[in-house]
């Protein structure tokens, strides 16, 4: 729908034109979260630029610059490139369990013309490409036949499975997530929702069965962290203590104990929130949660905002996995869910969680950026 | 499409006025409406659900940071936190009483003052379950990078096999253990471990020993104490003074260097307590590489060697012949020489002696021939009697594993030559500390004690006041400065029989009695200090001097016992016993030089009057001070009452021994035929004993004039004749000038 009043306005056609109509206030957004990002990672070096922030800002940099191309691109083509981008993700995820670098005792990298790649980041973004452009052809009523959830089905498991089989429990099931949200919000009946959710418990006991030594002992050990403290339960702990020991204000920037001496385990990766609240107390660590519910929220009316179904699914998918990274993440610091090696996004050091999540936003911005066009459903009535 | 939202139906909206042409509503643009009204519903469910999940995590983290916070446990943080000192007088836990460290297993060892022989450091040895480990390659070049000495090629092999237990590195110290414990590799772990350090290196190396790689201790200290090492973490205090220590071994090398010796030993005890303050053995080695010390490095010669005491025994002879009041000190004696069989008991520059010497005139120049004239004055049994009460037939008691047992010819083939050759140090072999523990006895008032490396516990003593003052003594600890002079200066010192004792009534309340049988009178206890006294003022020990500490001691020089049994004529044995100072005994330093070679300095000599009687003057200077003993300022008192003269006065109604009056004449015909029919047993029980050509002893034996000098007779006085007969080998002395 229309109203009169966009009438008024032409539809952006050039690229200046373009770039005006992007959300710069969120795009300010992100550069805060950015340098939030700068900031810790300049402490987890030690107070020194390197080894972690300024190659994190590079990379920052680029991504912005990627961010902003991809807010050009008409989801019209991003439509169109959904399939083979999805059917690229899927190959990429074959080839690293056949030639991918171990890390960690996980194979999740490829690497190709010296840049890592993991494609388990880049499977999210193809497959909410697809599921967006899937629903956006599919009436709401036609959901109700759970017929028509079947394909969607089969386009959210086969990347799944073959994340998991990296293994990569984190990605693989923040992945089901974003694809299950999408469901949810295409028109998913409430009925089905509940007979999905009603097998889970025997599916998760199948599943325990599965899971490495190593996934499951982070299972025990977030249930009984205190068992094994110099082991498995060190980091989960080191990191209740950093919590605690920031109190309401926060030891002091460059001054957290437990992060700056070492107790604190992946400071600059994963726990790199702690050492946020660490060193800025309560006060600091609800600063950064609000800066992220904002650019959650906002992503989310970005999606509200969005003529098209495609749009508003893609727009949904994004602040879906981009909440997703932050809720486990944050719930993982501090002990709320098992550890799983799930980052804090522009904030931890690393690129693949980086250049994903800025490609999203991209996507994010074309979609806002483009809010008003309509896209014909190519096939209204369904398949 | 044109047309209205449906939230402003009539296009009241003043911008869109006078664009609308069409209003047309189709169902499927009804059905798109109703789409995008339920997914904004569903959308705004979403966000809301996002809005509650991070109010949650917000809660969560109020809770973690604010409401609960978690501190970490006690048990957790423990291994990371040094045990602090709580002493307030010692913040900085220098002292020993800190060093039991709780987390190993052997107690520390200290020296009297609390400095650190031996400690045990916390280390840890690495080893990996290599079926945990994910990535054996990366964790080895992980390992690398904090252990540089690592294999990693040899560590990546063993890691990928299927064992489950690989021991990648031991002792590592914890600083490195924590880094690797940093790296947070999945199968690698730790053993708790601990090694054994030396601080101070050579210093007491023989005394501490060491222990092997499961930690019993295998030689010294380490072994002797093993048990209450390991049993009781508070650290063990030895008699040792490492500053003593330090100085003995200084000087005593400095010696051995100089005069060129293979080997060298020095001993400082307490002459009333029986406190080892030093004990040096040279060469001697690092205690941190006691495995890479030779067995010459390891020897202990201050209780495992076994040297000729050499007329530092004279003392001895003396001691028993005056306790058992067979002979006087105003007696004299013989300085005839003895043949004995084939052998001649004589003294190298016979010209400079009287043929007859005072008791004073014997021990001040150290005549051989009068030494044994005096045992056999006392007889085999008397002389056994008192060697056995003084412990030299028995191994001596010291707390180490190596104290060996001394050399002693059978008691019950123990004949005439036997009791001659005793008689002035030879035939018999005791480890150092047995002669040093000999002439604390004689010189302490008596008293036989025992030699000991555990320090005297200080009762009255805090620690404040060892850190006050080092001195070691309580007497010495109430006047720190000048106390022996203090001491001295009122000392009830007189030449009667009726003295009473000194050492008894020393510095007050606080004296220390010395503890054992009491084997000599205190006045004859005396007259020993004075005669030892007289050895340093004006006999051949004059080198052994030092201003104001009233050196006393006695020479020693015997001839090493060469690889065949025979005695090596050029090559000696020099030993200097001092015990200082005379007037008040406190220490005994005894110095051994294992053939040391002749230096222009000493005119040729190799005796002990040239070589160790100096090293004990330099040793005495330089650790009276740290044993809070000061240069006495008023010495001519002191002298005066150690004072004894050359030839004593026989006082009137006794009957001096001396020429005509000889009961241990040799040449006395019944004691001939008992010496015939034990000569031939002595045989096999001292083979060096036989073939001993002579006996040589402290005074100077210039090495060039030595050979082929021995065996000339003297005639004394022109009136002196000395027969051999070569049919029997019987001893036989004539002596005409006393007839």
């Amino acid at each position: 729908m229309i109203s009169g009043r966009r009438l008024l306005r032409a539809p952006a056609r050039g690229p200046l034109a373009r770039l005006g109509r992007i959300n710069w206030l969120y795009v300010l957004l992100i550069c805060l979260l950015g340098g939030v990002g700068y900031a810790a990672l300049y402490s987890a070096g030690g107070g020194a630029p390197q080894p972690y922030a300024l190659p994190q800002t590079i990379r920052f940099g680029v991504g912005v610059l990627m961010m902003l191309t991809l807010a050009m691109l008409p989801p019209r083509l991003l439509m169109r490139l959904a399939w083979p981008l999805y059917g690229l993700s899927l190959v990429l995820l074959g080839l690293v369990l056949h030639v991918g670098h171990v890390g960690k005792g996980a194979e999740r990298w490829i690497v190709i013309g010296g840049v890592q790649l993991q494609p388990s980041e880049f499977a999210k973004i193809a497959l909410v490409l697809v599921l967006a452009a899937y629903f956006h052809r599919i009436r709401w009523e036609r959901l109700a036949n759970p017929l028509f959830l079947l394909p969607p089905a089969a386009m959210v498991l086969l990347p799944v499975a073959l994340v998991l089989k990296e293994p990569n429990l984190g990605t693989g099931a923040i992945t089901g997530l974003v694809g299950l949200s999408l469901f949810a919000a295409a028109g998913m009946r409430l009925w089905q929702m509940v007979a999905l959710a009603l097998p889970l418990p025997v599916l998760a006991r199948l599943a325990y069965a599965h899971l490495h030594d190593y996934q499951r002992a982070r299972i025990t050990t977030f249930l009984h962290p205190e068992q094994d403290h110099l082991g498995a339960g060190y980091n989960i702990i080191q990191s209740k203590i950093a919590l605690g020991s920031g109190g309401l204000w926060g030891q002091g920037y460059l001054h957290g104990t437990q992060g700056q001496l070492n107790f604190l385990p992946e400071k600059q990766t994963d726990f790199i929130f702690t050492m946020i609240a660490e060193e800025f107390g309560l006060v600091g660590g609800l600063s950064v949660i609000g800066l992220l519910v904002l650019l959650v929220l906002g992503g989310m009316l970005m999606a509200l905002r969005a003529r098209s179904q495609f749009g508003r699914l893609l727009a949904l998918g994004i602040a879906m996995n981009f909440f997703l990274y932050c809720a486990v993440n944050l719930s993982m610091v501090m002990g709320v869910i098992p550890v799983g090696g799930v980052p804090l996004p522009l904030v931890s050091y690393g690129s693949s969680a980086m250049l994903t999540v800025m490609f999203g936003f991209g996507l994010l911005l074309s979609v806002y950026v483009h809010r008003d066009e309509r896209l014909e459903a190519r096939d209204p009535d369904g398949l | 499409m044109r047309e209205n939202s449906p939230r402003d139906p009539d296009g009241q909206d003043p911008g869109r006025q006078g664009h609308e042409t069409v209003v047309r509503v189709t169902r499927g643009d009804l059905a798109q409406r109703a789409l995008m009204e339920r997914m904004r519903v569903r959308l705004l469910s979403v966000a809301g659900g996002f809005g509650v999940l991070f109010g949650a995590v917000g809660l969560k983290l109020t809770l973690a940071t604010v409401l609960h916070p978690m501190a970490p446990a006690p048990r957790q943080i423990a291994p990371q936190v040094p045990r602090l000192p709580t002493n307030p007088a010692d913040p900085k836990g220098l002292m020993a009483d800190d060093l039991s460290l709780s987390h190993v297993r052997r107690a520390t060892v200290t020296d009297r003052n609390g400095q650190i022989l031996a400690i045990s450091l916390p280390m840890a040895a690495v080893f990996a379950n290599p079926l945990e480990l994910m990535d054996p390659k990366d964790a080895a070049q992980k390992l690398k990078a904090i252990l540089p000495t690592l294999d990693v090629d040899d560590v990546v092999r063993r890691l990928s096999g299927k064992k489950q237990f690989v021991y990648i590195a031991r002792e590592i110290p914890p600083e490195k253990e924590l880094a690797i414990n940093d790296l947070g590799i999945p199968g690698i772990y730790f053993e708790p471990g601990e090694k054994r350090r030396y601080p101070l290196g050579r210093t007491a190396a023989q005394i501490m020993g060491a222990v092997d790689v499961d930690d019993h201790g295998v030689a010294g200290v380490e072994r002797y104490f093993d048990h209450r090492l390991t049993s009781d973490s508070k650290p063990l205090r030895l008699s040792l003074d490492v500053r003593v220590q330090a100085v003995v071994r200084d000087e005593l090398a400095a010696a051995k260097t100089e005069f060129q010796a293979i080997g060298a030993c020095a001993i400082v005890m307490d002459v009333r307590t029986g406190e080892v303050v030093a004990m040096v053995s040279l060469p001697d080695y690092d205690a941190n590489l006691f495995n890479h010390a030779t067995d010459d490095q390891r020897f202990n010669r201050a209780v495992t060697g076994m040297y000729e005491p050499g007329s530092t025994f004279k003392l001895q002879t003396a001691a028993m012949a005056l306790q058992d009041n067979v002979a006087h000190v105003w007696d004299r004696f013989s300085t005839i020489p003895i043949h004995v069989g084939r052998y001649t008991i004589s003294d190298m520059k016979t010209d400079h002696f009287a043929p007859w010497l005072s008791m004073p005139e014997v021990m001040a120049y150290s005549s051989n021939p009068a030494a044994a004239h005096i045992a056999l004055d006392v007889g085999a049994k008397r002389q056994q009697d008192w060697l056995r009460a003084m412990g030299f037939f028995a191994r001596v008691p010291i707390e180490l594993p190596e104290a060996g047992h001394p050399i002693i010819p059978s008691v019950a083939r123990w004949g005439q030559s036997t009791v001659m050759t005793v008689g002035f140090g030879h035939g018999v072999a005791e480890p150092p500390l047995a002669i040093v523990r000999g002439t604390a006895a004689a010189a302490n008032g008596g008293v036989l004690v025992k030699p000991t490396l555990i320090a005297r516990p200080e009762p009255a003593e805090t620690q404040d006041d060892r850190q006050a003052s080092t001195l070691f003594s309580p007497a010495g600890a109430a006047t720190p400065a000048g106390g022996y002079q203090d001491v001295s200066a009122h000392l009830p010192l007189s030449d009667g029989p009726a003295s009473r004792d000194n050492s008894d009534v020393v510095g007050g309340e606080a004296e220390i009695v010395p503890e054992g049988p009491k084997l000599l009178s205190d006045a004859n206890s005396l007259l020993l200090r004075k005669m030892l006294r007289l050895v340093v003022t004006k006999g051949i020990g004059k080198s052994a001097e030092v201003p104001g500490y009233f050196v006393g001691g006695k020479t020693g020089t015997a001839e090493k016992v060469g690889a065949r049994g025979g005695y090596l004529k050029h090559v000696n044995i020099s030993a200097f016993t001092g015990i200082f100072p005379m007037n008040t005994p406190r220490y005994a330093v005894y110095v051994m030089l294992d053939s040391p070679m002749a230096t222009k300095a000493t005119h040729g000599w190799t005796t002990a009057a040239w070589n160790a009687a100096p090293t004990v003057a330099k040793i005495v200077a330089r650790i009276g001070p740290m044993l809070s003993l000061f240069p006495a300022a008023d010495t001519a008192a002191i002298d005066a009452a150690l004072d004894i003269p050359m030839q004593p006065a026989t006082p009137s109604g006794a009957r001096e021994l001396g020429p005509g009056n000889d009961p241990g004449d040799p040449h006395d015909e019944a004691r001939s035929r008992q010496h015939v029919a034990t000569r031939h047993d002595a045989k096999p029980d001292l083979e060096r004993l036989r073939q001993t050509i002579s006996w040589r002893d402290a005074h100077p034996a210039r090495r060039d004039a030595s050979d082929g000098s021995l065996k000339t007779s003297r005639d004394a006085s022109g009136s002196l004749k000395t027969s051999r007969d070569a049919s029997d080998g019987s001893l036989k002395t004539s002596r005409d000038a006393s007839r």
